[in-house]
């Protein structure tokens, strides 16, 4: 399990803090980018990989990844799909108005593991999301790490989130980012690959015995990708995974996110593949 | 060492409402025996392990955990008075313990102990089980406990709330045969206790096959009623209702038994298919709690054999495992 630097100990563990939201960036045709802000002054105090539970009074509540690093002080951001009935209130919310929060949640990225190493974030649809946080914290603190590489991969060209950062992230001397998407269609204005993010694996020059990868990604993604990394020498003690599941509470009671003994939301959702390989339902 | 007879207790129970809001064993106008206060119908302390789980006391079926009035949301009012509540039966008790250390770790869950920390455990053991059959002395997991000897219970205080109790009983009884109780108790033959150890090392060591599981999903109709009864299930869904310019946010028992449990926004299903919601009923308690907690967290209550419509509760299912596995 990679635990969490700030343990979450929240007085009073259900209700949730009212946040105002300060900008709102559309993404894509399905996501939008909230930017919040947490009451007095308080950071969210998360580390990449942690999530938080969005509530609206009336429609319960989700969780959602956050977006940004803690090294981005004063706000935190989240990327949200409209996806069921709260995201699509999320979605027709505007700046200025509040949102419920509770957490952080979940456990982090080992970041005191990756240090000192060669990093290969591997993220597909919206797991670029939770895997922006990093990314951020990696650009925040990039004498900490070695070569740090950066895949991505779409459906398509539309839905390619932070467009504008991954070509920042392409420029940047600190990061070496590739990206494709599954498919094109006529008229795309799109110049990048093309192909499911498996292929850009292979070509890679991976040094084997200093590298550290890590996969957020939908379900189909893992063991493909995992696949690749094995052939490259990569093994289990050397990938991280983010899993997504369904989590009610987020605290570990109302046993939505079980993966046989694991909570994804108190043990995970970040996980080193060799704790949860061998289980059932978890890739 | 104290003792009451059945119609002291009904007088005892009743002088305890000024200070504890009591629920015992009664039985209702319907002729279901179920907890309830004592004003609710014919106090009904013989006859076994009652239906309903004891425990959802603390943990209901429907609980409004928080309150909005626009935006801001606070915890929802718990209980006047503390909670005194007879009826455990030793199973319940060692259930409860379960439960208990469950909402206590990692996150300690504050609506479960607003109504669990001040209440008072009573069990019933001794020979007032169905038609006076013997039912197991707890022990402890309990603040206190009432032995029945045929004649009278008889009084034994494990805490300190337990005592405190204890000293209201002015009733003396100098021949309570307790240690005859206990050797009784003691011999209680439970072959499910085997049988549930056997096929929980079965499951662990990966003996049972999914094509089990498709057997047994295949005659469950997903009723749900074996979580709904399982006093170590407590699985719960959240909603919201809106109650006129009061928003309630409500807790509710849900069910692993169900296709939707699991299923999250983006359609992935990890419990998408029958057997593995047939599997994770019985897998979570014998395997994956036993990895996590350290014990298998079926107590041998019963009640999920005796709700099932199908015959699949967890002790049919374990002596099935046995029989073709072991």
């Amino acid at each position: 399990m990679i635990k969490s630097k700030n343990e979450a100990i929240v007085s009073q563990n259900y209700v949730p803090t009212n946040c105002e939201i300060l900008s709102i960036t559309t993404l894509t045709p399905s996501e939008k980018l909230f930017k919040i802000k947490m009451p007095n002054g308080k950071e969210l105090g998360h580390m990449p990989g942690q999530f938080v539970q969005v509530s609206i009074p009336g429609l319960t509540e989700a969780p959602i990844s956050v977006a940004s690093s803690p090294t981005r002080k004063g706000y935190f951001e989240l990327a949200v799909r409209n996806a069921g009935t709260l995201t699509g209130a999320l979605h027709k919310l505007d700046e200025g108005d509040y949102l419920g929060i509770r957490g952080p949640f979940g456990s982090c990225f080992d970041i005191e593991a990756m240090k000192g190493k060669n990093l290969l974030l591997i993220s597909g649809g919206c797991g670029l999301a939770p895997m922006r946080s990093l990314i951020q914290y990696c650009e925040d603190n990039i004498d900490e790490f070695e070569n740090v590489k950066i895949l991505y991969g779409a459906k398509n060209p539309e839905q390619m989130l932070f467009k504008d950062e991954i070509r920042q992230w392409e420029e940047s001397r600190h990061f070496n980012c590739l990206y494709t998407v599954d498919e094109i269609k006529s008229g795309d204005n799109y110049k990048g690959k093309v192909g499911l993010i498996t292929k850009l694996i292979p070509p890679l020059n991976i040094d084997k015995n200093n590298t550290i990868a890590v996969i957020i990604g939908p379900p189909v993604m893992y063991k493909f990708v995992i696949a690749e990394l094995m052939k490259k020498g990569i093994n289990e003690e050397q990938i991280i995974v983010s899993l997504e599941r369904y989590m009610r509470c987020g605290i570990g009671k109302c046993g939505h996110c079980v993966i046989e003994h694991k909570y994804c939301c108190i043990d995970g959702p970040v996980f080193w593949l060799k704790d949860v390989m061998e289980l059932k339902g978890a890739l | 060492m104290k003792a009451l007879t059945s119609a002291e207790m009904k007088s005892f129970l009743k002088s305890l409402t000024g200070e504890y809001d009591v629920r015992a064993p009664v039985r209702l106008e319907d002729g279901t025996r179920a907890l309830g206060h004592l004003d609710e119908g014919r106090l009904a302390i013989e006859g076994g392990p009652i239906a309903r789980k004891p425990n959802d006391i603390f943990f209901p079926q429907f609980d409004v955990i928080l309150n909005a009035k626009g935006n801001k949301f606070k915890v929802a009012d718990s209980l006047q008075k503390p909670l005194f509540v007879i009826g455990f039966t030793a199973e319940d008790c060692e259930c409860l313990e379960f439960v208990d250390k469950f909402y206590s770790e990692n996150f300690r869950d504050e609506i479960y102990f607003a109504k669990r920390d001040k209440a008072v455990i009573a069990a019933v053991s001794g020979k007032c089980g169905k038609d006076g059959e013997m039912l197991k002395i707890a022990g402890g997991k309990c603040d206190l406990e009432f032995i029945y000897d045929g004649s009278k219970y008889i009084v034994c205080a494990y805490t300190l709330k337990g005592k405190k109790i204890e000293e209201k009983i002015k009733c003396e009884e100098k021949s309570a045969k307790i240690d005859e109780l206990k050797k009784l108790s003691d011999s209680i033959h439970n072959e499910d206790l085997e049988i549930l150890k056997k096929a929980g090392e079965l499951i662990r060591k990966n003996a049972v096959p999914d094509d089990f599981w498709k057997e047994i999903a295949n005659r469950c109709i997903s009723c749900t009623a074996c979580n709904i009864a399982c006093p170590t299930c407590t699985c719960f869904d959240v909603c919201d209702h809106d109650r006129e310019r009061v928003i309630e946010r409500i807790r509710m028992w849900d069910s692993c038994q169900l296709d939707g449990f699991m299923r999250e926004a983006s359609g992935h299903n990890p419990l998408g298919e029958e057997y593995l919601r047939a599997r994770r009923r019985i897998h979570h308690k014998l395997a994956a709690d036993y990895e996590r907690w350290g014990h298998i967290t079926c107590f041998l209550c019963g009640r999920c054999d005796d709700v099932c419509p199908t015959n699949i509760g967890i002790k049919s299912v374990n002596r099935e495992i046995v029989k073709r596995f072991g």
